[in-house]
């Protein structure tokens, strides 16, 4: 009978550490784990007690990757609690560096950390020896999603001009124009992309479960409007908890998530099941070629629907380039503190999925209670729902191509450990 | 401290600081480039903040002559004390990895340089392969006290930090001097 062990330490080209146990004795799948060790949450403790004013700088350096994605959903939670209203510029703007941030984010997932394992090599590095051209793509891309998050945001790395209210620097129009020009050049190499991905063996596998994304009416929603699930579900921000119903298990102190089933899936998949209906066309276009249309219910495909979110920010940027030079780029001044504080929640979808920050503030503007739920912990028990799934249909393969089929799964969900366990350096025997 | 127009052609020399202000001393490096940008630099030079971004570093570094890159790192020295590589100096871009061991140099000579952000490593690496590393790479480490989450340096670190802008000052004033103006050789 099939014995099968798979116990992968530290997985790799995932941001930080975890685990992949499978055990298989006579054929039954008797352990099967995604684990992550999670050290106290330092996250709340480091707001606590600190200006309103700090929150959104502290917690945009929580995580690299999804600077301007914790940025907003800090400034969203702390504009709610205070009840300030922003600008349409504001909103505008802040729409085109969280496109950014979600092309670039999605660009090193696709090419450098999933690619690499339809190519068949170890990481990113022997692919830039035998496929240059597209490891080149893919810093093309990069550096323009990059250069388009530091042209609104005032940086490359963190986003110094995002504030309560408002910005503090603003881009020119003819940055804004020379901008547009570079993202429509890049069409070819969103096309590229699209058509590299066609080429590659996509895994055969389907699981369903339910989806959980923020959705709007009027737009495919990063930032704002209600969390919405497929099992026909909508909620009101501040009701983001009957979402996430958060709860420990013993072998990974990464609190989890579930909602009307065992588990849900957050991400790029979930956003494009609940929203396809208002991607871009090209995005839609870029969808069909991929064999997608919602439900999708095979989780290797979240890298597919990252390349088609490409597709939708790269156009929507263009979008809202042109309704910025329309308009004219005004300098709003920023919000004054009322003396009065409250508690407020903030949302954004980020590349990895639903992000809540939930801020209390006093009437002297200091945070005295905060939390923040990320993504990659609303994931986990999915995550460990489909090895179970997976597990049995690929048994009587090579232990090897066992292991590698467990990597890429966990990998396709972007898992961002380093920002769900709140540190790198965790060891395991 | 921006970017500046971000389509303009990239500045001869990148003075890059790495790591989290929410790590304690990991938040050197930022530190140390804030501080150095408040003084006056030469006109080819150019300093950023690189945070924790990994791969992303491969973008700064494109079209340069010279990156000179700031980060907490195990340099076999009592925190706050710092050490200056050139790239071949070190064993970043050998199979062998990034080993330290109480001297801070191997057998070889060269150093085990054991640097907390370890993107910039697969960022050389994938340089490197690309044929996009710059000339000069110039790595400057700085011993940590400790990498806790907390904001603030400790402060033998910080009373490292007037040495260590110093040095980085003269290395910038000194790029210029050794390579000249910027021109359209790359």
């Amino acid at each position: 009978m099939t014995n099968v062990n798979v116990n992968v330490h530290h997985l790799t080209r995932v941001e930080g550490h975890g685990n992949i146990v499978v055990d298989v004795k006579n054929g039954d799948l008797v352990k099967c784990e995604w684990q992550v060790v999670e050290a106290p949450r330092f996250f709340e403790a480091m707001v606590r007690g600190r200006p309103y004013y700090e929150a959104s700088h502290i917690t945009s350096r929580i995580c690299g990757i999804c600077a301007t994605g914790h940025a907003t959903a800090s400034l969203r939670a702390t504009e709610n609690a205070l009840g300030v209203e922003v600008s349409e510029q504001t909103e505008l703007l802040r729409k085109l560096v969280f496109h950014g941030e979600i092309i670039d984010s999605h660009v090193l997932h696709v090419y450098m950390l999933v690619a690499p394992d339809f190519f068949g090599v170890g990481s990113v590095l022997p692919l830039a020896s035998s496929h240059p051209e597209v490891v080149k793509r893919a810093l093309r891309i990069k550096k323009l999603s990059g250069d388009l998050c530091a042209m609104v945001s005032g940086r490359h790395t963190h986003p110094i001009a995002m504030a309560v209210g408002g910005f503090t620097h603003f881009p020119t129009i003819n940055e804004l124009l020379a901008m547009k020009e570079r993202l429509i050049a890049a069409r070819e190499d969103l096309d590229e992309t699209m058509a590299l991905l066609a080429t590659l063996p996509w895994p055969d596998f389907e699981r369903e479960t339910e989806y959980v994304s923020l959705k709007k009416d009027d737009e495919y929603a990063f930032i704002d409007g209600v969390v919405a699930t497929t099992d026909g579900f909508t909620y009101d921000l501040p009701d983001y908890r009957k979402v996430t119903n958060e709860y420990m298990v013993p072998h990974s102190t990464a609190k989890r998530a579930k909602h009307n089933r065992e588990s849900y899936m957050v991400g790029a998949l979930a956003r494009f099941n609940n929203n396809y209906d208002q991607l871009h066309p090209r995005a839609k276009a870029a969808a069909e070629a991929l064999g997608m249309k919602p439900i999708v219910t095979n989780s290797f495909l979240n890298s597919g629907a990252q390349a088609i979110e490409m597709v939708h920010c790269v156009e929507d940027s263009i979008r809202i380039i042109d309704e910025l030079v329309d308009r004219g780029i005004k300098e709003e001044p920023l919000y004054e503190f009322q003396g009065k504080g409250g508690e407020g929640v903030g949302s954004c979808d980020v590349p990895r999925g639903i992000l809540f920050h939930n801020y209390v503030i006093d009437d002297e503007g200091i945070i005295q209670g905060a939390n923040c739920i990320i993504p990659t912990n609303q994931n986990c028990a999915n995550m460990e729902a489909d090895m179970r799934a997976l597990v049995p249909q690929i048994l009587d393969r090579p232990q090897e191509e066992i292991t590698l089929m467990m990597e890429m799964l966990i990998r396709a969900y972007d898992p961002c450990i380093s920002c769900s366990t709140h540190f790198l350096d965790v060891e395991f025997v | 401290m921006t970017t500046g127009d971000v389509h303009r052609a990239p500045l001869a020399t990148l003075v890059i600081g790495l790591g989290n202000p929410l790590r304690g001393d990991d938040g050197v490096g930022v530190r140390a480039i804030e501080l150095l940008a408040a003084l006056t630099l030469p006109p080819d030079v150019e300093v950023t903040d690189g945070g924790t971004q990994g791969l992303g570093i491969v973008n700064l570094m494109e079209g340069r002559r010279r990156v000179i890159v700031v980060d907490a790192a195990d340099v076999g020295k009592p925190p706050g004390h710092f050490s200056r590589f050139a790239l071949h100096e070190t064993h970043l871009l050998d199979d062998s990895g990034l080993c330290a061991d109480d001297s801070g140099l191997n057998t070889r000579g060269k150093t085990n340089l054991s640097i907390h952000a370890a993107g910039l490593r697969e960022a050389l690496l994938l340089a490197h392969a690309l044929k996009m590393l710059p000339e000069n790479v110039i790595i400057f480490g700085v011993q940590p006290n400790s990498l806790e989450w907390e904001t603030g340096l400790s402060p033998a670190v910080e009373e490292g930090l007037p040495d260590l802008v110093a040095a980085m000052l003269a290395e910038v004033r000194d790029s210029v001097q050794q390579h000249g103006a910027p021109s359209a050789k790359s």
